[in-house]
């Protein structure tokens, strides 16, 4: 009989493999392929940003207890105040013409003390009062901005590509270096959550998310460390908006409305709302959906990228609930053989799979709700 | 020992498949950049952006059709679905190069997917040039874009704001029709002598091609002597106008009301006046192009019968060969197009769009080599536009690329068997985007509160001829 943690060396030996060969691809991917190309400009580009803002959300899910709706609301604020004070002459807005570096310090800084304000009225609430509290504030941000033409109103501000500092260039003519700032900052981001989460302030985090009672009981401050939870995720989030700011050059109150909230909830849930890492698979998922099979027609339904996203959305919910973190679990499992004492038979490994999607259909409980990996 | 071998073993039963995805990946993905490289000698890459979500999501085979109607006409295109433009079209080509449309763009009137769908036609399917987009924030947004990319050309499709060629004005930006304030040229003047109205409310959509409609209104009215009381500016995609028109003054209070509520909203804008303020009277409501166009006209024209609209920069009935001319060209290639209603500006200003584009390609005999300079330097500064009159029959650009046309102001009137029709009331004549320098580069933008209200002649103030049965008279309104 094989020991728990004998699979878990070798599932974890396994997956560094795996990210140190596919980190080693992205390295070089502008080298060896076009650095022009859409791919680095855009797909993987955004993958990195918008994957840094669902991996916020994530962080906040896994280790907090709290799905965040506002986290989309946050990396708008962040590209929006960034626009108003870094372009300058026929710019909507405020347009003051700081400096790349100043108006960046200054934009995650503004979004940061938002996220804590957030953070602050939102710590304590739990469950779908937390969920509504924090779409609120995502309402709130849409509506602020594309009222108050101040700052931009409903066109929002453009030209933010062009006031980029010297390190980031031209987006056009150099987008391979912007890739590797997101890159670059996607990997910090990571590192910095998987850090945060084993200090002694992580560890206190995930006993308020599991136990907030007895944590209260035990003299933690449960509605501090979840306001903080929620400003380093807005930190995070700011670092995203940054990010989509110098990529796409434009943001707007639509870079910030439900649509896009729950786009970013989509790539968290299609990544997995369990592990950091599937923050910026879902990422990838999404943009490369959205980019190949938006003229892919539905039989019946017709063709569009929502149809298909949807879909997926749909099965990966019921067949696998930590998204394609959760598959990778099950595959794991399964190609180490560790099925909780079970046989090694892919047969029987898909008959559980298809019989705990269907008790989820029925709204049953599934063969086995969780697998150990998860637990521990 | 035996179970470390086998643990490898089960290892690379796993990394197999993924390397071997990470190499095909790999693959088809330098196979394809490749195989892109290869194709771009050849064909000319044309994209057409449109909107298909959002206010004006209804407009998307009308404005596919009015672009490939010019492509069909003057390229040898040939459609593969008359009765739906999106089908694609085949066989264009222009001085023996081939022209292929590489994709239609699908924006919903906001910035973010106006960027990202831009950037899907243009980088991902690799389009030379664009011709779109359509509403005022997507033209801004492009205008933006365009700036960015000088080695690529956009042709606007149809969009009214005024920022793409008069603050923005990126020298590889081309627009052959007129913006918001233009198609609204001489409505003002319109509303002080005939309708007598001193005293006006203004209700606008809150975003960049609202502010131009209504900008254009404004500096009409306000021109001749006329004041705007009030300005309420609803979010665009609005869907319950009640509170907005709350704000505006009881009809008792105002003259008259300028309605600047476009898309899906105008219906329920004037139903939520309805539910405030009572029937609404054709004599007190002049509507921007939205009362007439965009499928809102069979909704709204009943209860409007006699209204004024500001108009689209084109003559519905116009009686001049130019003007059948044009309408001729798009009932042949896509017959029932937009209903027949061919002075739709959504099908006129795409079809003049890539009309202008194929003489431009013509010109340098579809050489777009050098980072299309030499194309963008031989882009037509004229286009015989069919509801043009002046100049003989010519639009011209101006120096920032943006056409001085002709404008036709719109009276809503009942047509055979009492069903709405539309009129041409007035013909005014080589309206330019400033209005005569009212606007220039350094003036601040349309907005909520811009420009002010201020006295002020136009080139055309007291010059409007009227125009009856679709014949341009010399008689001038008074």
């Amino acid at each position: 009989m094989r020991s728990l943690g004998t699979f878990q060396s070798r599932k974890q030996a396994t997956e560094r493999t795996a990210a140190g060969t596919m980190l080693v691809l992205l390295a070089i991917w502008p080298l060896v392929f076009s650095s022009n190309s859409y791919w680095v400009g855009y797909i993987l580009t955004q993958t990195f940003a918008v994957g840094i803002a669902a991996a916020s959300l994530i962080f906040l899910s896994a280790y907090g207890g709290m799905v965040s709706l506002a986290q989309v609301a946050l990396y708008g604020i962040c590209g929006l105040v960034l626009g108003n004070l870094v372009t300058s002459g026929q710019a909507k807005g405020l347009h003051l013409g700081w400096s790349p570096w100043l108006a960046v310090a200054a934009a995650v800084g503004i979004t940061t003390a938002i996220a804590l304000l957030f953070g602050a009225i939102a710590s304590r609430s739990a469950g779908i009062y937390f969920l509504m509290i924090t779409l609120t504030f995502g309402v709130i941000a849409n509506t602020f901005f594309g009222s108050v033409t101040t700052f931009g109103g409903f066109s929002g501000i453009a030209g933010i590509d062009t006031y980029t500092p010297g390190l980031v260039g031209n987006h056009v003519t150099q987008p391979a270096r912007l890739y590797y700032i997101a890159f670059t900052v996607a990997i910090i981001v990571y590192l910095l959550i998987r850090y945060i989460v084993r200090t002694p302030f992580g560890i206190a985090l995930q006993g308020v998310r599991d136990e907030p009672v007895r944590m209260r009981s035990l003299g933690y401050n449960v509605p501090l460390h979840r306001t903080l939870a929620f400003g380093l995720a807005g930190f995070m989030a700011s670092l995203a908006g940054v990010l989509y700011a110098w990529s796409i050059g434009v943001v707007a109150p639509g870079t910030l409305d439900l649509a896009s909230t729950v786009d970013l909830l989509v790539i968290a849930v299609i990544g997995g709302l369990a592990r950091i890492e599937g923050a910026w698979l879902g990422a990838f998922v999404f943009f490369a959906i959205q980019t190949y099979v938006r003229n892919v027609s539905v039989p019946v339904l017709g063709g569009s990228f929502n149809t298909i996203i949807g879909f997926i959305f749909l099965a990966i919910v019921i067949i696998s609930p930590n998204g394609l973190m959760g598959l990778w679990d099950m595959i794991t499992r399964y190609a180490f053989g560790d099925r909780g004492g079970g046989s090694s038979e892919p047969f029987r490994e898909l008959r559980r799979i298809v019989s705990d999607a269907w008790f989820r259909l029925k709204g049953g409980a599934p063969t086995r709700t969780q697998s150990r990996s998860e637990t521990l | 020992m035996e179970g470390s071998r086998l643990n490898r073993l089960r290892t690379w039963k796993l990394l197999l498949p993924l390397a071997v995805g990470v190499v095909a990946i790999s693959a088809v993905s330098a196979t394809s950049l490749a195989a892109r490289s290869a194709r771009s000698a050849t064909p000319i890459k044309i994209a057409i952006m449109t909107d298909c979500k959002g206010a004006f999501g209804g407009a998307t085979e009308v404005d596919i059709g009015g672009a490939q109607a010019a492509f069909a006409q003057f390229a040898g295109g040939k459609p593969v679905n008359p009765k739906k433009p999106s089908a694609g079209m085949t066989g264009i080509t222009i001085s023996g190069r081939p022209v292929k449309i590489v994709g239609y763009g699908c924006g919903n009137d906001t910035v973010p997917l106006a960027i990202s769908e831009t950037k899907r036609l243009m980088e991902q399917l690799g389009a030379d040039i664009m011709v779109g987009p359509l509403s005022g924030d997507e033209a801004v947004t492009v205008a933006h874009y365009a700036q960015s990319h000088p080695k690529k050309t956009f042709v606007i499709g149809t969009a009214g704001s005024q920022d793409p060629t008069l603050q923005i004005a990126p020298k590889n930006l081309f627009r052959y029709h007129g913006d918001g304030a233009q198609w609204n040229a001489g409505i003002g003047e319109i509303a002080y002598k005939k309708l007598h109205w001193r005293k006006a409310a203004i209700i606008m959509d809150d975003y960049s091609f609202g502010w131009t409609s209504a900008a254009g209104m404004i500096a009409d009215f306000c021109g001749v002597g006329g004041k705007i009381v009030k300005r309420v500016f609803p979010p665009l995609n609005t869907t319950d106008y009640s509170s907005y028109v709350q704000q505006l003054p009881p009809p008792s209070k105002v003259d008259g009301y300028f309605w600047v509520v476009g898309g899906t909203g105008t219906g329920a804008s004037l139903k939520a006046y309805e539910q405030a303020f009572g029937k609404v009277s054709p004599k007190k409501f002049i509507g921007n192009l939205f009362f007439a166009f965009l499928g809102n006209f069979q909704e709204v024209a009943p209860r409007l019968i006699g209204a004024y609209v500001g108009g689209f920069g084109t003559g519905p009935g116009l009686n001049t060969k130019q003007a059948k001319g044009y309408e001729a060209i798009v009932a042949k290639w896509y017959p029932g197009l937009n209903g027949g209603n061919y002075a739709d500006g959504f099908v006129y200003n795409y079809y003049n769009a890539a009309w202008a584009l194929i003489r431009g390609l013509k010109a340098v005999h579809g050489d777009i080599s050098g980072g299309q300079a030499k194309l963008q330097a031989h882009m037509p500064r004229t286009n015989r536009s069919g509801y043009q009159v002046s100049n003989n029959g010519l639009v011209k650009l101006d120096s920032n690329r943006q056409a001085i046309q002709d404008q036709y102001p719109l009276q809503i009137t009942k047509g055979p068997g009492g069903k709405p029709g539309l009129a041409i009331t007035g013909w005014v004549p080589n309206v330019d985007q400033s209005f005569g320098g009212f606007f220039t580069k350094n003036s601040p933008p349309p907005g909520r509160s811009q420009p002010p209200c201020v006295k002020h002649k136009f080139p055309w103030t007291g010059k409007i001829h009227a125009v009856k049965n679709g014949v341009i008279t010399k008689q001038i309104i008074k």
